[in-house]
């Protein structure tokens, strides 16, 4: 193989994963941890490409990474397994994948938590310190410090404010939304106005009887008076959550 | 040909068992396991009676981290590709049955550490009742509970608690029906 590898020190491989890299760039950080077990990981960077990887990056088993152009993954960003993550979307000419058109680069950025089974589409650019949740597909921007999820993943509020535990509010709670109060399209959690214009006696009745019977979470009067947006609804239902 | 089968799987499995799970702190009679699983004990791993492992086609990976402890009823069965692991505590009731390509642990990076990066963020225990169900692919996020006799459908991912005896599924897993 004549790819230029760099690899930093300290690297942390569980299993053996699968690398084709030929005539390709491969820059990997200090302390890298991949782990190809049970489920085999493989990077494959194709020709004249380039495949970054920062410091302390941490990638789970099952990890599918193919760079025809360009994939960075910033410093200390910590992936879980299943990843699947490509810059161009393997339409070449019949059969033929030897070349790739339409790579558009994949940019992950500095202290990102991406969770498991999670696809990554090419052009997608994750902002430093976003959050992704687990089983979400990435396909455009995610500003930094967002937590997005969902498939095709949206921005459901910051990444400091939701939890986990909170996943099915957050996920669930903009479809809640829409089908009580009949909304043409589902609001985005960090939309502001949606909260403003909608807070009726009616609307409040009625959703608050939809977030008891699908999260079976009972929410007052009183909890709804002073929200802003969406996210702070979603706040409320996390905290009673947990 | 026939004459000459290898040696019974029911032998073998058993056999394989005592040799695979070595490593286990406590492993109860009759366990079986089907080629060979990945077992990385740096806690505790107790498992029941009669639980059996298939590693067919890719390896089932059970591992806990310094402090971390993993326990499985008697009578589980986790299918291949699958990983249960605890860097607190996993805790998996009698009877449950565990489909292909899951992953059950409490951190959200499954799997060995690296002892030099430090402890991992915030575990956060996971349980599992009895007679469950996981189908393939199913993801159980840290700090889940998943209730006794719960079916999880095919490639749902589980955050949060699920209630004993419904069905649920989906990303995330919400309960599709009830009883």
């Amino acid at each position: 193989m004549t790819h230029r590898m760099q690899m930093g020190n300290g690297a942390f491989l569980l299993g053996k994963p699968s690398v084709g890299a030929r005539n390709a760039q491969l820059r990997i950080g200090d302390r890298f941890r991949l782990a190809s077990r049970p489920v085999e990981s493989h990077l494959s960077v194709g020709p004249a490409a380039v495949l970054s990887i920062g410091d302390d990056v941490w990638i789970g088993h099952g990890a599918a990474i193919a760079s025809h152009e360009r994939v960075e993954i910033g410093d200390r960003t910590r992936i879980g397994p299943f990843l699947i993550l490509m810059d161009s979307n393997f339409h070449s000419g019949a059969g033929d994948q030897s070349e790739q058109h339409d790579c558009k680069p994949v940019i992950i950025g500095k202290d990102c938590r991406i969770g498991s089974r999670v696809t990554i589409t090419r052009g997608s650019r994750i902002g430093d310190g976003a959050r992704v949740l687990a089983g979400s597909v990435i396909n455009g921007d995610i500003p930094p410090g967002a937590c997005a999820g969902g498939a095709r993943a949206r921005v459901l509020g910051r990444a400091t404010e939701v939890t986990s535990q909170g996943y099915v509010a957050a996920l669930a709670l903009p479809g809640i939304v829409r089908e009580a109060l009949e909304l043409d399209s589902v609001p985005a959690l960090d939309d502001a106005s949606i909260a403003a214009g909608l807070w009726t006696e009616e609307h409040v009745q009625r959703l608050t009887a939809a977030i008891r019977s699908e999260l079976g979470i009972t929410l007052t009067a009183g909890d709804l008076r002073d929200v802003g947006s969406l996210a702070d609804v979603a706040a409320i239902v996390q905290r009673k959550h947990s | 040909m026939s004459r000459f089968r290898a040696v019974p799987s029911w032998l073998t499995s058993s056999l394989g068992a005592r040799l695979w799970l070595r490593d286990c702190d406590q492993v109860g009679p009759g366990a079986r396991t089907f080629s060979r699983p990945n077992i990385e004990n740096r806690g505790r791993i107790v498992l029941g009676s009669r639980v059996r492992l298939n590693s067919g086609w890719a390896p089932v990976e059970l591992v806990s981290g310094p402090g971390g402890k993993i326990e499985i009823g008697d009578k589980v069965f986790v299918n291949y590709g699958s990983i249960v692991s605890a860097q607190r505590s996993v805790r998996i009731g009698a009877d449950t049955m565990i489909g292909n390509y899951c992953i059950v642990a409490d951190t959200e990076t499954p799997g060995i550490e690296d002892p030099q990066a430090g402890p991992s963020t915030d575990p956060r225990p996971v349980e599992i009742g009895r007679g469950a169900w996981l189908a393939a692919r199913v993801t159980v996020l840290p700090g889940s509970r998943i209730g006794d006799g719960a079916v999880i459908a095919a490639g749902s991912i589980v955050a949060g608690d699920i209630p004993a005896g419904c069905v649920a599924g989906g990303i995330p897993a919400r309960v599709l029906r009830t009883g």
